[in-house]
């Protein structure tokens, strides 16, 4: 059998060939070898995909290899291991947690966006995409629906940056302050301005946005 | 040559063109597309490389770039409808694109007229902030560090934070109340260094129409000035800015287009960019019938312009449509590096080396510490590049390409390092709007060393 290094690599040779239906029965081939389901969750998916994401940090794989391995990773998280993990009643956690992503009112940019919505998802988040030009009533009506840990709202121009502080302002006097968190992030965000807000976090970056998900998530 | 009658053929396009979902346009039209072009016309990035000299390889950039124009076309995000065009259509567009503007007013006036790479004629020099945010006790001064410059033809303009103390907000009358008093104080500012007629660039950072057409009403900007309209990465458009094209279009506006794709995006990488600027700035002059066409790729994490892979594709693009077209096409530099950096000032030269001499008709400077910085741009930030682009008249591509690889080496270490440098009030006297001796003395030094790499900045004629 394979060392759980070698399926690393296996996998991420799997999520970035040219086969997208390859992955699945890989994924099935695995665990009839032996290994067993949450092991290979946590041994192999996990860290494979870990090095996706630093893979695109690096930009030695570009966005189209990004989205194609997170829809991948997706097929075998969705086909694979979640009917198993139901069938065991095992209490293990595929998701991460839930997080709602946008970009704010009057703000038709999304390739940031895109990118840390991809990052989040390769990262183990269950990620709702709303898209762009996305008014705050209905980001935070969104975030209530599925129960959001995290609303994530993104910004690339100034006069955006409003909507930011109105989806913080009626999050909180809606008394929701503690149901989700909100990260925001944008090419003229800055820390200050995540403070003087009252947002929860900011991701400069899609990397670092990934890392503020995380200590976003410890934190509840 | 004015090709603005196709206008009302391109909304009636936006209207009817074949449907598709955004993201299916993305993933199954423009990756895909220019991949195979890059592959079809075997285009690839050589790391020696910084600035082509390569004709042939121009001339596949250029084909692929327009393969991908007839086979994409560009969204239109309101309608999710893509405005195609044939390859008779797109060639007819080329053919009557206009290959010469005047902007401005009076003895303020600048002609731009289109080139070819190594070309010997003239080239615009537009110095500003472009869009960088700034409070607004602070856009006279930052506006005048440009306006007092000589060496810049047109000036271009920072963006107001807030407007009578209220922040500026996106599609509601604040946003037009904003341009309106982006006007007031740039035409002010114009009017302090005796520069009344200067094409000033027209509200930078419009997000929706309201803006942008607040902005060039009655009493604000003129037809003479410098008007933008953007495209949304990649290769999209919506109402807005149709709407800005049209209304500049009907005031006799002249109007500046621009295209700016994302390394590593989905145009993928160095060569996907070069493709990339190709189709787009194609597309653009089909669906905007603007005068002047700019590109300003970003690279998603330095959100700068300035790596070697984005020098290499930009003065390829822009080699491509020089050799092939009589597109006016313009640049703006974009470095990672700000005010009071020497790492800015190497970036700044080393691209606008690499696109003088690729072609452009015209150089716009500076996009400083990737142009979102509040506060962060000066005058001299885009000095250097007016220096550079005179300085470059009569240089090969070959000669170009010593000194940008000289200068990359210089900076490339220090991009990932945000090096932002230093806000506008602590480069500058706020009271003089001289920059302090500190920052003139990188200045200096910096110029000296690219003097002695063989840019002779210091000759009296061009």
């Amino acid at each position: 059998m394979s060392t759980y290094e070698e399926l690393v690599g296996d996998m991420v040779d799997v999520l970035l060939g040219d086969d997208p239906d390859e992955v699945v029965t890989w994924a099935e081939s695995v665990l009839e070898g032996g290994v067993a389901a949450v092991d290979f969750f946590n041994k192999v998916f996990t860290p494979a995909m870990a090095q996706i994401g630093d893979k695109f940090a690096a930009l030695d794989i570009f966005l189209p290899e990004l989205i194609d391995s997170a829809e991948r990773a997706q097929a075998i998280s969705k086909d694979v291991l979640e009917p198993i993990f139901e069938a065991e009643d095992s209490g293990a956690q595929i998701s991460r947690g839930t997080i709602v992503i946008c970009t704010v009112q009057g703000d038709l940019h999304d390739i940031g966006k895109n990118m840390v919505s991809l990052m989040l998802q390769v990262n183990g988040f269950d990620v709702i995409d709303m898209g762009i030009n996305v008014p705050p009533r209905l980001a935070l009506d969104k975030a209530k629906e599925v129960d959001a840990d995290i609303l994530g709202l993104s910004a690339l121009m100034t006069t955006s940056q409003p909507y930011m502080k109105e989806c913080v302002e009626l999050r909180d006097g809606f008394g929701m302050k503690d149901q989700f968190a909100i990260i925001v992030g944008g090419a003229p965000i800055t820390a200050e301005y995540t403070a003087q807000i009252g947002a929860d976090a900011f991701g400069k970056s899609a990397v670092e946005a990934v890392e503020k998900c995380f200590a976003l998530m410890e934190e509840r | 040559m004015n090709h603005r009658p196709r206008l009302v053929e391109v909304l009636y396009r936006a209207e009817t063109g074949p449907i598709i979902e955004e993201a299916a346009f993305e993933r199954t039209l423009v990756t895909p597309t220019i991949r195979a072009a890059v592959e079809h016309y075997g285009i690839k990035f050589d790391e020696e490389t910084a600035v082509n000299s390569d004709d042939d390889l121009a001339d596949r950039v250029f084909q692929a770039g327009f393969d991908v124009a007839r086979d994409v076309g560009l969204f239109c995000q309101d309608t999710s409808r893509r405005i195609v065009w044939t390859q008779k259509e797109l060639e007819a567009g080329l053919r009557y694109c206009p290959s010469e503007v005047t902007f401005g007013l009076g003895v303020d006036t600048v002609t731009l007229r289109t080139r070819t790479p190594e070309d010997t004629n003239r080239v615009g020099i537009v110095g500003g902030a472009y869009g960088v945010p700034v409070p607004e006790e602070m856009y006279v001064p930052l506006a005048l560090s440009y306006l007092k410059e000589p060496i810049f033809d047109s000036v271009d303009n920072p963006s107001l934070e807030t407007v009578y103390g209220h922040p500026i907000k996106a599609g509601t009358a604040w946003e037009v109340l904003g341009a309106r008093r982006e006007a007031e104080l740039a035409l002010l500012a114009a009017g302090m260094v005796g520069r009344s007629g200067i094409p000033l660039g027209c509200v930078e950072m419009s997000p929706t129409q309201l803006g942008a057409l607040a902005g060039a009403s009655w009493g604000g900007y003129r037809p003479s000035d410098w008007h933008h309209v953007s495209t949304l990465s990649e290769f999209k458009v919506n109402h807005d800015t149709l709407s800005i094209a049209t209304h500049i279009a009907r005031i006799g506006g002249a109007l500046e287009a621009y295209y700016n794709p994302i390394y590593g995006g989905y145009v993928g990488g160095a060569e996907g960019v070069a493709v990339a600027i190709v189709a787009g700035l194609i597309l653009i002059n089909q669906t905007y019938v603007a005068q002047v066409y700019n590109t300003r790729p970003n690279h998603p994490f330095y959100n700068c312009d300035t790596t070697r892979e984005l020098i290499w594709a930009t003065g390829l693009g822009i080699q491509a449509l020089a050799r092939n077209t009589n597109l006016i096409t313009e640049t703006l530099v974009g470095p990672a590096g700000g005010p009071g950096t020497k790492t800015m000032l190497y970036e700044n030269a080393a691209f606008t080396l690499a696109t003088t001499v690729s072609g452009q008709s015209a150089m716009t400077a500076s996009h400083s510490a990737g142009g979102a910085v509040p506060r962060h741009a000066s005058g001299l930030d885009a000095k250097i590049c007016g220096e550079t682009v005179h300085a470059s008249s009569g240089k090969t591509r070959g000669e170009a390409n010593e000194i940008v690889n000289r200068l990359i080496a210089l900076y490339e270490s220090d991009l990932e390092t945000n090096p932002k440098g230093q806000p506008f009030e602590e480069v500058y006297d706020q009271d003089t709007i001289e920059p302090t001796p500190e920052w003139q003395g990188l200045y200096d030094e910096v110029r000296e060393e690219v003097i002695g790499m063989g840019l002779p900045m210091d000759r009296m004629v061009w």
